[in-house]
């Protein structure tokens, strides 16, 4: 078999098979001689030429077939000299072999160019694949680079909210540190009183018992203070749940009550008792309200001959929004900045960074809120942000 | 108690602070009462006692001493002791100078809060006391006719008798009745103690 497959294709192959197909046939239409008509057995083995040798091989067997037929079953005598008869034969067989070994020539023509275009079609559908795989890539590479800017950008304004949080607490830290001492100044007078109750004859339990109860509470009143620095202080990753916004307006006007105090600042509130809860970030939105509070306490800074008031309200409005508003009767708003005032590092401060109402917009903005500044119509100027309600978000 | 009493007024807008101040106050047996702001403390009526002021420097709308300098405008006398949540110089300097008593920084040591409020106690209790002594001298000169006032008045400016009478256009005896009658109603033991009642009292030196 090793040496069939290493002439396989060779003219050696060809020729031998057109002899092994001439001669089979002789044998054969020799074995059945009379009884089966000489010719069909070699037009077979001229066709197997043919097919599988081509003109050259075909050729050879039809004069081979002829030669044989000739001196096998014609003239019946040796010698080379053909026979008429066997000339008739030689044109017989030669007309299917050409016939044959041009239609084989025209197939395999067609195959080598079908296969050429097969192979030229594979060759190109895999460019334009890898050409597309590349564009894919680089598509995913630049959506990831996107992804990426975004998330830094993300992580800056987090970064930026934080600082400006921070800023914000150190220029309050007087007044923070006035917050914590109240409540201790308190216990450790209560401290004093419970101990000289003890220490009278006889000595007033109930009196000490009384004082122990208000030094228990003003060192949770404390520890309130403490926690709400904390929480404004700290750097979390923002977390969104439903919050009622007149508990956290509560808790900054806490925390700024001495720095109110400080500035002459009277306060009023009109907070709507029963406003809706908005879904958002407890801290981000503490900071919008402690900034626009600042903010209205600075404006009123140089206000004299007329009484420092702040008026902070909260209601429902409709199409499930409310709306939180600072107004002061400070310095007004500047019709130069009027346009710019939330652009960032804008400021008519003096020591101001000028990020607080552009991260307070930005902040109330990504809460699906929008931010508003308007001058009074007597003094000062109205800062008013609204905010979806928890409702709003689940629609 | 009696009315004479010391009492303590006690001004913060922190209602613990104050219940706490009151608490202490009440434990050593003084009176005290509390206000939230300067304005509850000029609406509500004073016990005609000695009294002080502890007054704590952050108020509301108006500070303590805005306070402060408002009571002295109204001639509200009364020692202050001023507590405050921070400790801060220049206030502390404005505060003494505009007469406080003390200045303690919250929070303080008992003992510190009480010594200033005896202090303070103690000033106002002197200042009383002047001011009813002054007030009875008055009482003693209004019972001096005019006649008498007129020989009071030329006497402490150290006019001899003969010199009053000419002054007077009348006899010398006369002006030694008089004289006699004066230092009895004022219950002046001596001329130099006549001289300090009409000091007291404020009456001229000089006549002209």
């Amino acid at each position: 078999m090793a040496v069939a497959q290493r002439y396989m294709g060779t003219k050696v192959w060809k020729y031998g098979i057109a002899t092994l197909s001439v001669v089979l046939a002789l044998v054969i239409t020799q074995g059945l001689h009379p009884t089966l008509f000489p010719t069909p057995l070699f037009f077979a083995a001229i066709l197997i030429s043919t097919w599988f040798g081509g003109m050259g091989p075909g050729l050879f067997a039809v004069a081979l077939a002829t030669v044989l037929l000739d001196y096998f079953f014609i003239s019946s005598r040796p010698g080379f000299a053909l026979h008429p008869a066997a000339l008739l034969y030689l044109g017989q067989f030669s007309l299917p072999a050409l016939l044959s070994s041009w239609f084989v020539k025209k197939r395999r023509e067609a195959e080598v160019a079908l296969r050429e275009a097969r192979d030229q079609l594979e060759l190109k559908v895999e460019q334009r694949t890898s050409e597309l795989r590349r564009t894919n890539e680089q598509l995913e590479s630049e959506i990831n680079e996107r992804r990426r800017a975004e998330e830094a950008f993300h992580k800056i304004q987090l970064d930026l909210a934080h600082l400006t949080r921070v800023m914000t607490l150190s220029e309050l830290a007087t007044s923070i540190a006035h917050e914590v001492n109240q409540p201790l100044a308190a216990i450790v007078t209560n401290g004093d009183a419970c101990l000289r109750w003890l220490g009278s004859e006889p000595p007033n339990v109930e009196r000490a018992r009384d004082a122990v109860a208000r030094i228990i509470h003003e060192g949770r009143r404390a520890s309130e203070v403490v926690k709400r620095i904390r929480s404004l202080s700290q750097k979390a990753t923002p977390h969104r749940a439903p919050l009622h916004i007149n508990e956290l307006v509560r808790e900054m006007i806490a925390l700024l009550e001495s720095e109110l105090a400080r500035n002459s600042v009277r306060l009023k509130t009109q907070l709507e008792p029963d406003v809706p809860p908005v879904l958002g970030d407890r801290v981000q939105l503490q900071q919008v309200v402690l900034n626009l509070i600042v903010n209205g306490i600075e404006a009123m800074s140089g206000v004299k001959g007329r009484p420092r008031e702040m008026q902070i309200r909260t209601e429902k409005l409709s199409g499930e929004q409310i709306q939180i508003s600072v107004k002061d009767c400070g310095c007004g708003l500047d019709p130069e900045h009027a346009d710019d005032l939330f652009e960032a590092f804008v400021t008519t401060k003096p020591g101001g960074l000028g990020m607080g109402l552009s991260i307070s917009r930005t902040i109330v903005e990504a809460h699906g809120g929008k931010l508003r500044a308007s001058r009074n119509p007597d003094f000062g100027a109205t800062f008013q942000f609204v905010l979806p309600t928890v409702e709003a978000n689940e629609a | 108690m009696s009315t004479s009493d010391p009492i303590v007024y006690v001004i913060d807008d922190d209602e613990a602070v104050r219940l706490a101040v009151k608490d202490l106050l009440e434990s050593v047996g003084m009176r005290a009462e509390t206000f939230a702001s300067g304005s509850d403390f000029l609406r509500a009526p004073r016990a005609d006692a000695p009294s002080c002021l502890i007054l704590d420097i952050r108020l509301p709308g108006q500070s303590g001493l805005e306070f402060q300098r408002s009571l002295q405008a109204a001639q509200i006398e009364i020692p202050i002791v001023f507590i405050t949540g921070h400790g801060d110089i220049p206030m502390t300097v404005q505060a003494m100078k505009a007469g406080a008593v003390d200045f303690l920084a919250k929070p303080f040591r008992d003992q510190e809060l009480l010594d200033a409020i005896h202090r303070a106690v103690d000033r106002d209790r002197a200042r009383r006391d002047a001011q009813a002594g002054v007030r009875e001298l008055r009482g003693r000169y209004e019972e001096l006719t005019p006649r008498e006032r007129e020989v009071m008045l030329l006497v402490v400016q150290g006019l001899l008798n003969k010199q009053i009478a000419a002054e007077l256009g009348t006899s010398e005896t006369t002006v030694k009745i008089h004289r006699g009658q004066v230092m009895r109603k004022m219950l002046a033991a001596s001329l130099p103690d006549l001289v300090r009642m009409a000091e007291r009292l404020g009456l001229p030196a000089q006549k002209y």
